[in-house]
């Protein structure tokens, strides 16, 4: 048995040098900059304002892992669920579910969970095309309330969940009519990959699956009547199997181990990365018991994590790059546009295009997404408040309480971090301190001296909207311009 | 009846097989033998590659009406004969399909029926991947049109002239399997109002970000140079995609759905003369598990409405004859419909081509619902066949230079 990763698109990504496969996994105990603070938080979040980067890295490496596995703060009160009119209503429910996770991504404090959640959609990739918007919040939940727990549990629970059940059409697999779907499903993109059973397997597994349905309201039933209890043969053993034995035969399989390591491994350090690297850490995960919690912090400990070769050395996905964007603008509500521009990036949460989820690596990278990310880029960076609203010297008088709730809403998608406080953090209206202040908290100084005198004559340049040289005449577009210029760079595409 | 060695080795190159010949075939002037191999081909010709993604279930589209066995093993997913838009005494197309079924009448449509490959793969992932690639036994890096386009550039990564931007072009947010080339990068056009660099009236920025990834150096992540000349050929690309077909308009009327958009703006493409050779579109959720004739009518209508729509809008602009759009998708369906008023994945399906220059018939024979394989349809025509077709026939490439081995072609064009 061997991982088939022909339909990998990330093979052939790996990054250039060799690997230290003795030492790999060993706990990392190198220098903790503010390059590696920001590395942990985009790999392991979100990414953030430079305020946040800064927070972690005085944690140090150790205390940094420690307080994103285990946060021992509680997270901020979310609604528990979307506006349930807006969910009722099938012109909005999409956007609302949509929206509703979105905003868990940007605001929670607990980023490593909203983080695995994103990593168990791609991998239980779940379409609200398919199932029910409010089914595919409840499988969000489910995902984040099992994000870093055993494999095993957290597979038979999606097994049941009634978004999957739909999705993959078990609620029709009845011991007359067996549905293969997810059955086929469950082993060829869940736990065990291509190659690694048979077509009997499929149909044995289907059968096992029988019953395994929805009541009148989409909650999970077992229909004992509709279950075929008859003996099957899977994956070399005979019995009277039920779903359950299905599940835990597949999870006991040494080459699941590698399966979901590898996932793990392209999802947090690099693509394609080396077999002997895969092999060390599916290891680490049996020895716990496919803990996936411990295997992750394992990984974010590791040398290999730290080390060059995994530095940006994955492309972000949409979600990731349009989330971290807004944390770095420190932006406090998703603009309600940013599902459509997530979608033109080929990443709109809750509707992945297949079953199989985003391919991901090579494939977010085109002319069209990354247009589109370079003018979401404009776009947010660009926002500002109209004139009129809280900046003015009228509104700058009222009281923080008597802004209206509308009008805090509007203003909470707009950029905090404005040129005005980038030439406060530069500590002057100084083109060259402006723009290393610039380059520090949007790339970690990630670019080369070329483009870094061209973002120079971009801020020195005079043209018919901006007649003078930068000053206090134009430097808020100014600022804007080379900001935005910064984070459409290609060291901000990768992680 | 023949079989379809005896079709293959016909030296005249129309056949129309498991069924009469519709009267507009048996005209001598479409009765014409095929160009020797290598011929003349026009430089100009375009193919749009139309993908039905999901597995579209072949026999709810070709339907074998007057088939006892079809309505058995489909008691309530299968066609009344009374609606089938009768092609002869056997088959016809979906009632949804009119649109199509005109342009069959009129002889621009073909149908190969019957279409698969050995050892067929049920899997959505992999069966998409092998009709991509063209290489069922051996996974490859590149798909068979990247592999074309590969052939046909030359030129090194990201030096392309910008006129080249355009040689293929994906219409949609995501680069297909089909179109990854070794040398090229195929743009993918979301829509025509967002393919561009804005940075609204600050133009010193705008000229800004394209210096920035002009002077750009390959850095050490492999992603690193993919990022730089896909960024070139975006900034670029936008300004001269608008520059170009900026004046061209559609017309006729296309419906609204997304897919006959799509074939608008492609349209848009043909007739702007750009070089482009090749244009992928794609059609979704074929994937009928359950609740089949509803979804899948529903897509064969926007699928047949969208392809008359377009092909009347280069019929009027007079580039009909220019443009070969041809179907697939990754696998059909299984002959015996499931529980749930749907199908399961399948093996063989038919592949439709349209177009100006199309001998329009029936290839191949319908598939024996009797004669099956473990449930499934047995194949007729391999699709590589169809691809050695259209590359020799319709872009002018030694097919044995994209595939490997050798494929009979068949005479739709």
């Amino acid at each position: 048995m061997k991982l088939d990763t022909s339909t990998d698109p990330q093979v052939g990504f790996r990054p250039a040098g060799s690997l230290d496969i003795v030492t790999a996994l060993d706990r990392y105990e190198g220098p903790f900059s503010t390059r590696q603070a920001a590395h942990v938080l985009r790999r392991a979040g979100f990414g953030g304002t430079a305020a946040d980067v800064e927070a972690l890295r005085a944690l140090g490496a150790e205390g940094a892992i420690d307080r994103l596995l285990h946060p021992s703060d509680p997270d901020i009160e979310f609604a528990a669920y979307p506006d349930p009119k807006l969910l009722g209503d099938p012109k909005t429910r999409n956007d609302a579910a949509e929206n509703w996770w979105l905003d868990r991504m940007l605001r929670t404090r607990h980023p490593l969970f909203e983080k695995m959640t994103l990593f168990w959609h791609g991998h239980f990739a779940t379409s609200l095309r398919k199932a029910p918007a409010n089914l595919m919040v409840a499988q969000i939940d489910l995902l984040r309330g099992r994000a870093l727990g055993n494999f095993g549990s957290l597979l038979l629970a999606v097994s049941k969940d009634p978004a999957m059940l739909v999705w993959l059409d078990n609620r029709y697999n009845n011991k007359s009519h067996p549905n293969e779907n997810y059955a086929r499903e469950v082993m060829e993109l869940f736990a065990l990959g291509l190659g690694n059973y048979t077509e009997d397997d499929v149909k044995n597994a289907a059968r096992a699956f029988t019953g395994w349905t929805l009541d009148a309201s989409l909650n999970f039933l077992y229909k004992p009547a509709a279950h075929d209890d008859g003996p099957k043969t899977f994956l070399g053993r005979t019995g009277n199997f039920t779903g359950e034995d299905i599940i835990a035969t597949i999870v006991e399989q040494p080459i699941h181990q590698r399966f979901i390591c590898r996932k793990l491994l392209e999802f947090f350090v690099y693509s394609d990365p080396e077999p002997e690297l895969v092999e060390a850490l599916a290891q680490k995960y049996a020895l716990c018991g496919a803990d996936i919690g411990q295997t992750v912090g394992t990984l974010l400990r590791s040398n290999v994590f730290f080390s060059a070769r995994a530095y940006r050395a994955i492309p972000k996905s949409p979600v990731e790059f349009t989330i971290g964007l807004l944390r770095f603008m420190g932006v406090a509500s998703v603009p309600p546009d940013t599902i459509g521009w997530l979608r033109r990036m080929g990443q709109e949460p809750m509707a992945p295009p297949s079953v199989k989820g985003w391919d991901g690596g090579p494939t977010w990278i085109n002319t069209a997404t990354l247009l589109t990310r370079f003018n979401y880029v404009n776009r947010i960076v660009k926002s500002a408040p109209p004139q009129a609203v809280p900046s003015t010297a009228a509104s700058a008088t009222m009281a923080p309480a008597m802004m209206t709730a509308a009008a805090a809403a509007q203003a909470a998608v707009f950029p905090t971090l404005t040129p005005s406080e980038i030439v406060r953090r530069a500590g002057g209206l100084d083109a060259d301190r402006v723009l290393a202040t610039i380059e520090g908290i949007a790339v970690q100084d990630d670019l080369t001296s070329d483009v870094r005198s061209q973002l120079r004559d971009y801020l020195q340049s005079t043209g018919a909207t901006v007649p003078v040289p930068f000053g206090p005449e134009n430097y808020e577009e100014k600022i804007r311009g080379a900001l935005a210029l910064t984070l459409n760079l290609p060291s901000n595409q990768l992680n | 009846m023949p079989n379809r060695r005896s079709f293959l080795s016909q030296s005249l190159g129309i056949a129309v097989l498991g069924g009469t010949i519709p009267s507009f075939l048996a005209s001598p002037a479409l009765a014409q033998p095929l160009p020797a191999l290598g011929a003349s081909v026009d430089p100009d010709n375009v193919l749009l590659v139309i993908q039905m993604g999901g597995g579209n279930d072949g026999l709810n589209t070709v339907v074998p009406y007057s088939d006892d066995a079809y309505h058995r093993v489909r008691p309530t997913i299968a066609i009344a004969p009374a609606g089938v838009l009768r092609i002869d005494e056997r088959i016809g197309l979906n009632p949804v399909m009119a649109p199509l079924d005109d342009l069959f009448k009129d002889g621009r449509l073909a149908i190969v029926q019957g279409v698969g490959y050995p050892n067929p793969n049920r899997s959505h992932f992999e069966a998409t991947q092998i009709w991509e690639t063209a290489s069922p036994l051996n996974p490859v890096s590149y798909g068979w049109l990247g592999r074309y386009l590969d052939r046909i550039a030359g030129a090194p990564h990201g030096a392309l002239e910008a006129g080249d931007i355009f040689r293929a072009v994906t219409l949609g947010d995501t680069v297909p399997t089909a179109l990854i080339a070794e040398h090229v990068d195929v743009p993918a056009i979301g829509a025509l109002g967002t393919f561009g660099y804005n940075t609204g009236k600050d133009a010193a920025s705008k000229s800004a970000a394209a210096t920035l990834y002009d002077g750009a150096k390959p850095g050490q992540s492999p992603y690193l140079s993919l990022i730089e000349t896909t960024a070139r050929n975006a900034m670029h690309g936008g300004d001269l995609l608008k520059e170009k077909i900026a004046s061209i308009n559609s017309t006729g009327i296309y419906p609204n759905d997304g897919f006959s958009q799509q074939l608008r703006l492609a349209a848009r493409i043909v007739r702007a003369r750009m070089g482009t050779r090749i244009i992928f579109v794609s059609i979704g959720s074929f994937d009928t598990h359950a609740g089949q004739r509803a979804q899948q009518d529903r897509l064969l209508g926007y699928l047949s409405a969208g392809l008359y729509a377009f092909y009347a809008d280069l019929e009027a602009n007079g580039m009909q004859n220019n443009v070969l759009a041809m179907t697939f998708s990754e696998f059909g369906r299984r002959v015996t419909q499931n529980a749930s008023n749907g199908t399961d994945h399948g093996t063989a399906m038919p592949m439709f081509m349209l177009g100006g220059n199309v001998r329009g018939g029936v290839y191949g024979t319908h598939p024996s619902l009797t004669d099956l394989d473990n449930g499934d349809l047995r194949w007729g025509i391999d699709f590589r066949s169809v691809y050695a077709t259209v590359l020799e026939r319709w872009l002018g490439q030694d097919p044995s230079s994209v595939l490997s081995g050798r494929y009979d072609s068949i005479a739709f064009v």
